[in-house]
């Protein structure tokens, strides 16, 4: 076990030396450690320390939550990517009300409205917030991780008639066999989509409510639900948020074979996003290429850890299921060639490409004020990797990722930046398994602190932050999957000159989760 | 299009010939516990139900009930006791009655305090 002290360095030290010069601010020495620094502000500094923040050249906000601790006080943080690594800004609501922050950074607008659902603080100004997490019959004796708002939020509504002409058409929850529940309000003058909007909280299970309680290693187990299609990086993040929060670091053999994981799930979920392209573009035999392709990987995913979809594979402290290294050595050139021919053949397809370039369209400017993660993001040319933030030491600091990007920010960009990410994973892999990987896990302290994990999953960066009480249990976990982040662009990639039939082609390059979402 | 045609055929069938053959990739997946009943004292029973994260075991009076349609697979309660449980190796779960998934096994012993 070794306890590491925060070291900020790089631009993350300039931007608390410019945070602490804002005055009426502290910087905490403990809590978040491993690249991530806390400081905490008054809150009548939070909107300073936010437009500072905000304005700062390569920070991010990456996320928003809010705390209630036992005397009833409401905590906010915020957490801005800051070249390689994160700061969180911490600050006492006192009231009902704090500044309205989405007005200075966009990103944070969905996350006042989940504060608002769960917390029933709301920012300034009046604004209106949407229905994104809680279901509609949520009363107050519904679980929250503080207290009903006042009044319930509104629904999410885009405008039903343009110059008389557009007409709304409702799509879903139930959806075709296999997919998620998601309502889709499509706004639309018979054939090209002038707005659309989404209900994604059918799924809500209140994963954050259920970690409460937990020890980190009971708590894994629901964390890695909250997405399970990113089952591996949700759990590694929290593991790693618990770990920093317990000063304890995995040994690097345990850290290897995570990161072995973390590329394999990568790997399958591009081949899946592949075979939903292919469906959503009427390929078939290229659809069944790409499965069989699914399949292959999945296999190998149960003959390396013992599972297909990678469950339990993280724990905190280490590894939760041993690696077959061998079994993996052998198996995966041959289900990464099948994929490889597939995505070869599709790239050859005049057809299937031309219903991908200039579909679902995304500017590098967009992205940036929305926050996006992934893919999405990384085909706009933004080179935004959680991998690249460490920690250091880490596997990612030892063997250097490299970062996939694409400028044309439509489908086939997306496409195409797959691509690219799956052959690194590929490469990735091997150099792990050349350093070597074991099962060694570290002891947890049964004792309190508070940390910050990430990890980058397929669908782009995930958080996640810990706060544990003196017996070493949950009494805060925050989970933000990357598809919280994406489904926000997701919206304004289909107004782009899109029509009807473009949307499941867009919805399969984003390839998100709403169970990650609703969580 | 004939590129597709020509590979859709020169790839042929891919598809298991399950259930008129075994399939071997089941072998692969995790799978739920069995118990050993003559092991399974109050006391391991207790320590198996707090393991369970998903709430597939339970207690009543001199048994412990097993919901095979709650289990995960996950391993935690032959991890919590070894030497009693073990993964049964049984994926064909399809039933027609939720009933038929719930079993129970009686405690090693003396009845629960």
């Amino acid at each position: 076990m070794t306890a590491v002290e925060p070291r900020p360095a790089g631009p993350l030290a300039e931007l608390t030396r410019r945070l602490t010069a804002l005055g009426g601010l502290e910087v905490r020495g403990g809590g978040a450690t491993r690249g991530a620094v806390t400081v905490r502000t008054l809150s009548e500094a939070l909107e300073q320390a936010t437009h500072a923040l905000a304005a700062a050249p390569g920070a991010r906000l990456a996320d928003m939550f809010a705390d209630r601790d036992a005397r009833g006080v409401t905590t906010l943080r915020l957490v801005w990517a800051c070249g390689p690594g994160y700061l969180v800004t911490e600050a006492e609501i006192g009231g009902d009300e704090y500044p309205p922050l989405s007005d200075i950074a966009p990103a944070a607008f969905v996350e006042e409205c989940e504060i608002y659902e769960q917390f029933g603080i709301r920012p300034g100004g009046g604004k209106p917030l949407n229905r994104v997490m809680l279901p509609p019959h949520a009363g107050a004796d519904f679980p929250r991780l503080g207290h009903a708002p006042s009044r319930p939020p509104v629904e999410m509504h885009a405008p039903h008639t343009v110059a008389g002409q557009a007409f709304e058409f409702p799509f879903g929850p139930v959806r075709q066999v296999g997919t998620e529940s998601l309502y889709y309000g499509l706004v639309t003058s018979g054939e090209e989509l002038v707005d659309l909007y989404l209900f994604t909280w059918h799924k809500h299970r209140g994963v954050e409510w259920r970690l409460r309680g937990k020890t980190p290693r009971e708590a894994v187990f629901f964390a890695e639900r909250a997405e399970g299609l990113s089952a591996v990086a949700t759990g590694l993040a929290f593991a790693a948020a618990a770990e920093a929060a317990l000063g304890v670091e995995p040994p690097p053999q345990a850290a290897r074979t995570r990161a072995v994981a973390l590329e394999l799930e990568r790997l399958y979920n591009h081949a899946a996003a592949m075979a939903a392209l292919c469906a959503s573009t009427g390929l078939t035999v290229g659809q069944s290429a790409a499965e069989i392709a699914l399949e292959r990987l999945l296999r190998l995913n149960a003959a390396a850890f013992g599972h297909r979809y990678l469950f339990g594979v993280v724990s905190p402290g280490g590894i939760g299921r041993a690696l077959d290294a061998g079994a993996l050595r052998r198996d995966l050139p041959g289900a990464y060639g099948e994929l490889r021919r597939a995505a070869d053949a599709l790239l050859a397809t005049n057809s299937f490409l031309d219903r991908l370039e200039a579909t679902g369209k995304l500017t590098a400017e967009q992205a940036r004020r929305l926050g996006l993660v992934g893919p999405v993001a990384r085909a706009t040319g933004l080179p935004v990797d959680a991998r690249l933030a460490g920690p250091a030491p880490g596997p990612y600091a030892a063997h250097p990722v490299v970062v996939i990007t694409e400028d044309a920010g439509d489908v086939l960009a997306r496409f195409r930046v797959m691509l690219g990410e799956a052959a690194e994973s590929v490469r990735l892999i091997g150099e792990f398994l050349d350093a070597g990987t074991g099962t060694a896990r570290a002891e947890l302290p049964e004792t309190g602190g508070s940390g910050l994990g990430w990890a980058e999953s397929p669908r782009g960066e995930v958080l996640a932050w810990v706060a544990l009480d003196e017996g070493g249990r949950v009494t805060r976990a925050r989970l933000r999957p990357g598809s919280v982040r994406n489904w926000r662009g997701f919206d304004d990639a289909c107004r782009s000159q899109n029509v009807f039939t473009d949307i499941p082609i867009i919805e399969a390059s984003f390839w998100l989760t709403v169970a990650g979402t609703a969580r | 299009m004939p590129l597709w045609f020509a590979r859709g055929l020169r790839r042929g069938v891919v598809t298991t010939r399950y259930p008129d053959r075994p399939e071997p990739a089941a072998a692969l997946l995790p799978t739920p516990p069995a118990f050993r009943p003559s092991l399974l004292t109050a006391q391991v029973a207790e320590r198996l139900v707090q393991a369970c994260p998903s709430a597939a075991l339970r207690l009543s009076e001199a048994a412990m009930i097993f919901d095979a349609g709650a289990c995960t697979a996950c391993g935690r309660c032959a991890e919590a006791a070894p030497h009693a449980v073990a993964a049964s190796g049984e994926w064909e779960l399809a039933t027609t009655a939720r009933s038929a998934l719930i079993k129970e096994i009686p405690l090693a012993g003396e009845a629960r305090q």
